[in-house]
């Protein structure tokens, strides 16, 4: 009957859907088909064309139809007038712009968009800024149409003036934009560079002639525009301080105009960069946290005859050209990492032949070159001596404190002070706390650390999904602030007891430690780089969750082990403590595995050197 | 209208799944390299060897990499290599800064990096090819890579990520 309309069963839809699915495939299968062998054959022709434009509109990330059809171009430009190949560029033009709007992220499209333009003979690049514009309208933070954007402006010679300009309006109708934040961030060191100093040998290329390009540049900020650009992030964060762009564009500018002296702590300089594009006058340090790349600590001792280096970071000591020298004399040895999973470590250790050093009356002096950094270290081993070490002294660390000029810890000041302020007003704001910690740790991180940690409380708090992060980050912090006390103090004792702490960290520098007390934390493991602390004689870690203890691995001078009240469940958690010889008390009370049939005897057989065990 | 780049926290309801599925998942990926008459799969063919190998690295957290077809997946591997040493995503497709890691990667899974003319693979790259590449097919004067998670292995070590077996 007519204008009844027949309603399909399920059943019979999915099989039309079916049906129009395998159709669609073999269209597209015949024509890739088709495409590839004419490539194969050499065809350059308008069917070509037609065919991988058919297919690109409606998969534009197939990247090598569009070689094939750079190819075709390329010969096209060979056989046409100047005209004509203008005129097949802009239909390759409007070609990628249907493209893009199918997939406005296509590398593919965009790229051959990239390529069209520079090949054009006469190329509309106002065109191309206003096509970069109505993209990010749609979407500001489409990193393709911003590099897109940078390659216009290089290409055209846009003043970086213009396009700062540009970066005010997208800034100031939307505060939240970081894509804009960033290429802000790259054009102000072009626009307002800080006064030239004399060139750094290790990476400062020389200025030559303009426009230095964001890569070469040194990245500094002059202080007057820097000081404008506090107050333009500062309303933005003011304004919303839940944005989390500005918070970060500000945090980058804090490091903007710094010059802080030559000597730096190495704690100070780590979050430093990680919180500010940190820059000295002497080395470039970038957002990640480079240090100086230097032996940081030899030691050795006559006992077991072994040599322990730390690196200021993790090396294969295997490849890096690592040679021992003992009295002007080359030694050979073998190089080992202190836990077997490592092949690049901070820590590497070796034992000279036996009689090398073992006789006290004797001095000896050692050098360990690390010759592919042309760097090395000497280390005396004096008469009556059993052990000695060299490694950065403390004094560094005060040598930063005074050099750090008044004027720029100041600067750091007031903008605590502005942060403060709007903490008060916006005591729920995550970002308020975590820029504080922040710049407290870049100022003095011994003296705020009560204050530190009352935030972190509040910071828990405020922003309870992310707590565990918190403490992590604060036992971070912790641990450092007990390396630099105890390295005031000249001791070799390192105590963190009770203080929440979650993880351990930094224990490269730990090497020289002979007593360790962890004891009321929240650790459940000792991991793997444990094992850094070659010097280790006592481990108190009670009351802590610890099930895991692979890090107590060959520590040739640990004594005691205390373990009270943890998670030790199985003697298998136990077996790695059968590495450390000289073991001779074990605390394993108030843990599961105290609980295993026959423990005694088990641990007897495991541990023989054992002669003090609390159960 | 300043909204700011707020935050997007999850909430995830309290009766939501706590466990993967891992079998399902297991299945799932294993049947895959089947839907040959597919039409998505068909287009996705030019990023095909990344997506070998993405699928591989989760089959291998899991244990399971012994259900995929080793020696299917090295022979198309070599078929994808070039004259100019560099590997494409599929037979046929150019070769490609992008799939030539993601072949590398997946013969380190599988310990065979000498399926392919390793020697051609470097040359033609050298300085384009990226560290994690060069790290993968044994240049010892580049840190280590983890080639399930791409990552150097001293940031896993210092993060204290193991790609451990999913249990």
């Amino acid at each position: 009957m007519h204008g009844r309309v027949k309603i399909k069963t399920t059943a019979q839809q999915e099989e039309e859907k079916r049906k129009e699915r395998e159709k669609k495939l073999k269209i597209y299968v015949a024509a890739r088909d088709a495409c590839f062998s004419k490539r194969n054959e050499g065809i350059w022709d308008d069917e070509a064309l037609q065919l991988t434009q058919q297919l690109l509109s409606s998969n534009p990330d197939f990247a090598t139809l569009w070689n094939y059809r750079r190819e075709i171009l390329m010969h096209l430009e060979t056989v046409k007038d100047k005209d004509e190949v203008q005129k097949i560029y802009e239909a390759e033009l409007s070609f990628t712009e249907s493209c893009l709007k199918v997939n406005p992220k296509s590398y593919g499209s965009w790229h051959h968009r990239g390529w069209v333009s520079a090949r054009l003979p006469r190329p509309d690049w106002a065109r191309e800024l206003t096509l970069c514009d109505r993209c990010l309208s749609l979407d500001d933070r489409n990193f393709h149409c911003w590099d897109y954007r940078r390659m216009v402006v290089k290409m055209s010679g846009v003043p970086v003036d213009q396009e700062l300009a540009f970066t005010d309006r997208l800034i100031g109708s939307n505060f939240s934009n970081y894509s804009s934040w960033h290429y802000r961030s790259t054009l102000l060191p072009l626009l307002h560079p800080e006064s030239p100093e004399p060139p750094s040998p290790c990476r400062e290329p020389p200025q030559s002639s303009p426009p230095p390009s964001p890569q070469t540049h040194s990245h500094r900020v002059c202080e007057e525009q820097l000081l404008k650009e506090y107050e333009l992030v500062q309303n933005a964060f003011f304004t919303d301080p839940n944005d989390q762009s500005a918070w970060f564009y500000y945090r980058w500018l804090l490091g903007r105009g710094m010059s802080i002296g030559r000597s730096v702590c190495k704690y100070e300089r780590e979050y430093i960069s990680a919180l500010l594009c940190f820059v000295n006058h002497k080395f470039f340090v970038f957002l990640t946290a480079e240090r100086e790349e230097m032996i940081s600590c030899v030691y050795v001792n006559r006992d077991e005859e072994r040599v322990a280096v730390a690196f200021s970071r993790p090396v294969n000591a295997q490849s890096v050209g690592l040679f021992l020298v003992l009295d002007g004399q080359p030694q050979r040895v073998e190089w080992r990492s202190v836990h077997p999973r490592f092949k690049q470590s901070p820590v590497w250790i070796c034992n000279l032949p036996p009689g090398t050093i073992s006789d006290i009356t004797n001095e000896r002096n050692l050098t360990v070159h690390w010759t592919e950094k042309h760097t090395h270290r000497d280390c005396a081993l004096y008469t009556g001596r059993t052990e000695s070490w060299c490694r950065d002294s403390a004094t560094d660390q005060e040598l930063f404190r005074s050099e750090l000029s008044v004027e720029k810890t100041s600067v750091l000041q007031s903008e605590l002070q502005s942060v403060k302020q709007l903490q008060e007003l916006e005591p729920l704001n995550k970002w308020c706390l975590l820029t504080i910690i922040l710049l407290m740790r870049a100022l003095d991180p011994l003296g705020y650390e009560q204050e530190m940690l009352a935030h972190f409380r509040t910071l828990k708090e405020v922003d309870s999904m992310r707590s565990a992060y918190y403490s992590d980050l604060c036992s971070k912090f912790m641990i450092e602030n007990t390396i630099l006390k105890m390295e005031y103090a000249e001791v070799r004792v390192f105590s963190i007891s009770d203080k929440n702490l979650t993880t351990l960290c930094h224990l490269d520098q730990l090497l020289l430690v002979t007593h360790i007390n962890l004891s009321s934390n929240h650790l459940q493991r000792l991991p793997p780089q444990f094992a850094m602390l070659q010097c280790l004689e006592v481990l108190e870690a009670d009351n802590n969750a610890i099930e895991n203890l692979e890090g107590v691995y060959h520590l040739p001078k640990l004594e005691e082990v205390l373990l009270k009240n943890n998670k030790i469940s199985t003697l298998a958690d136990l077996q790695t403590l059968a590495s450390c010889p000289k073991l001779k008390r074990l605390d394993l009370r108030g843990n599961p595995v105290t609980q295993t049939a026959n423990v005694e005897s088990e641990l007897a057989e495991l541990l023989p050197s054992v002669t003090d065990l609390l159960l | 209208m300043l909204t700011g780049t707020q935050v997007k926290d999850v909430i995830i309801k309290p009766d939501a799944p706590s466990t993967l599925l891992l079998e399902k998942h297991a299945d799932y990926i294993a049947a895959y390299g089947s839907k040959k008459d597919d039409y998505e799969y068909t287009l996705s063919e030019y990023l095909r060897m990344s997506g070998i190998y993405w699928g591989l690295t989760v089959m291998d957290l899991m244990g399971e990499l012994p259900r995929m077809n080793q020696q299917e997946i090295v022979d198309f591997i070599k078929a994808c290599q070039h004259e100019c040493g560099g590997i494409s995503a599929s037979i046929g497709h150019d070769p490609h800064l992008l799939y030539t890691l993601s072949a590398v990667q997946i013969l380190c899974l599988y310990d065979s990096v000498d399926a392919i003319d390793v020697d051609k693979v470097v040359d033609p790259f050298h300085t384009l090819f990226g560290v994690a590449g060069l790290s993968l097919l044994g240049d010892e004067q580049i840190k280590p890579v983890n080639p399930v998670l791409c990552m150097p292995e001293d940031v896993l070590q210092r993060i204290g990520l193991q790609p451990d077996l999913l249990s």
